[in-house]
């Protein structure tokens, strides 16, 4: 019998929230609350930090759990918006950090992304793929970059279609309409926006564009304008599309 | 007002002109098929019969149904006979010059309520239709190849393209068994634009040394569930024409970063690793 393993997740949204509970089913891991770990009435062996579009608060979280952590605990990071290495440059302890990252609704996705930052320690990559395969999905390690492979693709197109969209070339349920039907994307871009989080897809572009200096990654200002005004997609009942 | 549309011209007997021929007659319509030499019209009509044999083999379409649908096409090498027609599409190779030419000559020969449209992928519309007396009845009908399985068209509106246009496309298109959505006349219009970043990021992510060909591929089936990869899909439709694509789209926002060419493409294609087609592209391919 394996002892259980201690997991805390920090952050919100529908992703996190979904995380916690696929963790909480897995008889050996066991999620534990934050307060408990301040207290310090439970020590995490694995911190999981899911912060995406406020990065002062990924990396303010960071700083102060590390203390309350023992030397060699895995910390994982997602990476669709700041580099894994970066956020590793804060920690005491960098070389137990690995960045990861996923988009979309848990069963749609059957592979999680990881990427060692610079200074992670190998051993680390492989209990980091060891956790996420313990949840049922496979992992493919990449070299750290903002927005890894899948998100980053993902949010460029979803960028292209709101520039088309705001520049008025078609209306948003003709350009998901032309990219399921005229090359068999799986979702419209402009629908998968609002399922992933239109917030998320902002926060990989500008994530790129801070990371790379680009003009190719230029967000499409309508973004941020929807990003303000709480449009984020279904989650906030409102994105591209209204539900209700 | 609405003009019924019994006869479809169609002016160009290669791959998407057989294609749009085919796709009409199924539905209903009756098509006068164009092109300069007769042998060219001869192969496109027994492809087409051939296909539509097939789907009454397979059970898809009733052989009565099918035997009247290959009797609704007729062909002509002389471009005056379209003056029948009450829409006229072109599918001819993506030669400005050419296009140009040919609409003036539709111009001359067709009244003056004929729709005259283009199935042009990277043309501009605008530009079609500027050598034209009617620039208003002028809109882009961008069907996807393979014509008969793909069931989308593009209906472009150029500069000076009226809405009734637009909207008698739009109709066609439905009744010809397809989804139309409507676009402004613009670079690559809308799937050739957007679908950019699939392949040109996934150039970028590559050559900046991120992930692997067979990674990228795996990683958008399995995380982003697209049905291919962005790799073994340029293969497929060959990496020289998705490079010219690219090219296209690239000079028409004059040179946008966004849709800026990855060498490595240009490097397959100057080794002649242009996909299945040629054996080699990303991958391999035996036999």
């Amino acid at each position: 019998m394996r002892d259980k393993t201690n997991v805390l997740v920090i952050g919100s949204g529908p992703f996190t929230d979904r995380l916690r509970q696929e963790i909480n089913r897995i008889p050996f891991l066991e999620c534990v609350d934050i307060q408990a770990v301040e207290r310090r009435a439970q020590i995490p062996q694995i911190v999981i930090e899911t912060t995406n579009v406020e990065l002062e608060r990924k990396q303010a979280h960071l700083i102060e759990i590390e203390p309350l952590l023992d030397r060699d605990a895995l910390i994982l990071s997602t990476t669709l918006a700041i580099t894994a290495t970066e956020t590793a440059a804060r920690l005491t302890y960098p070389h137990r950090l690995v960045g990861f990252g996923a988009l979309g609704d848990w069963e749609q996705f059957d592979l999680i992304e990881i990427a060692p930052a610079l200074q992670t320690d190998p051993v680390s990559v492989k209990k980091a793929a060891e956790f996420f395969e313990s949840l049922g999905k496979q992992t493919e390690t990449v070299a750290d970059e903002a927005g890894l492979v899948f998100p980053r693709i993902l949010a460029m197109i979803v960028n292209e279609a709101a520039f088309a969209w705001m520049q008025g070339v078609a209306s948003v349920e003709d350009i998901d309409a032309a990219m399921r039907k005229g090359t068999n994307y799986p979702l419209g871009p402009l629908e998968w926006a609002d399922q992933v989080g239109v917030d998320e897809i902002y926060a990989i572009v500008c994530g790129l564009y801070r990371n790379l200096c680009e003009d190719r990654y230029r967000p499409a200002p309508i973004l941020r304008k929807m990003v303000h005004a709480g449009w984020l997609g279904k989650k906030t009942g409102r994105g591209f599309y209204s539900y209700s | 007002m609405q003009v019924e549309i019994r006869l479809i011209g169609i002016v160009g007997s290669g791959t998407m002109g057989s294609g749009i021929a085919q796709v009409a007659v199924q539905q209903g319509f009756h098509v006068l098929l164009y092109d300069v030499r007769q042998e060219a019209l001869q192969t496109s009509l027994a492809g087409i019969a051939a296909r539509i044999d097939r789907l009454a083999e397979k059970g898809k379409i009733p052989k009565e149904a099918a035997e009247t649908a290959k009797n609704r096409i007729h062909v002509t090498t002389d471009l005056e006979q379209m003056a029948s027609c009450q829409v006229v599409i072109e599918a001819v190779p993506e030669t400005l010059d050419m296009k140009q030419q040919l609409f003036q000559r539709l111009d001359d020969c067709c009244p003056p309520e004929t729709i005259l449209a283009s199935n042009t992928s990277s043309l501009s519309i605008t530009q079609i239709g500027s050598v034209v007396e009617r620039p208003e009845r002028v809109g882009g009908m961008h069907f996807f190849n393979p014509v008969p399985l793909m069931p989308l068209v593009e209906i472009v509106q150029g500069i000076q393209t009226s809405d009734a246009t637009v909207e008698t496309l739009s109709r066609l298109a439905v009744d010809m068994g397809k989804h139309p959505v409507k676009c402004k006349d613009t670079p690559g219009f809308i799937v050739n634009r957007v679908a950019r970043p699939y392949y040109n990021e996934a150039l970028r992510i590559l050559g900046d040394g991120v992930a692997s060909v067979e990674q990228i591929d795996r990683i958008m089936k399995q995380a982003g569930k697209f049905p291919m990869g962005p790799f073994e899909l340029q293969d497929l439709i060959g990496i020289d024409v998705n490079f010219s694509t690219t090219q296209s789209v690239f000079a028409g926002f004059f040179g946008d970063s966004r849709f800026r060419p990855h060498f490595y493409q240009q490097r397959l294609m100057q080794a002649g690793q242009l996909g299945r087609k040629s054996g080699r592209g990303y991958y391999r391919y035996e036999g």
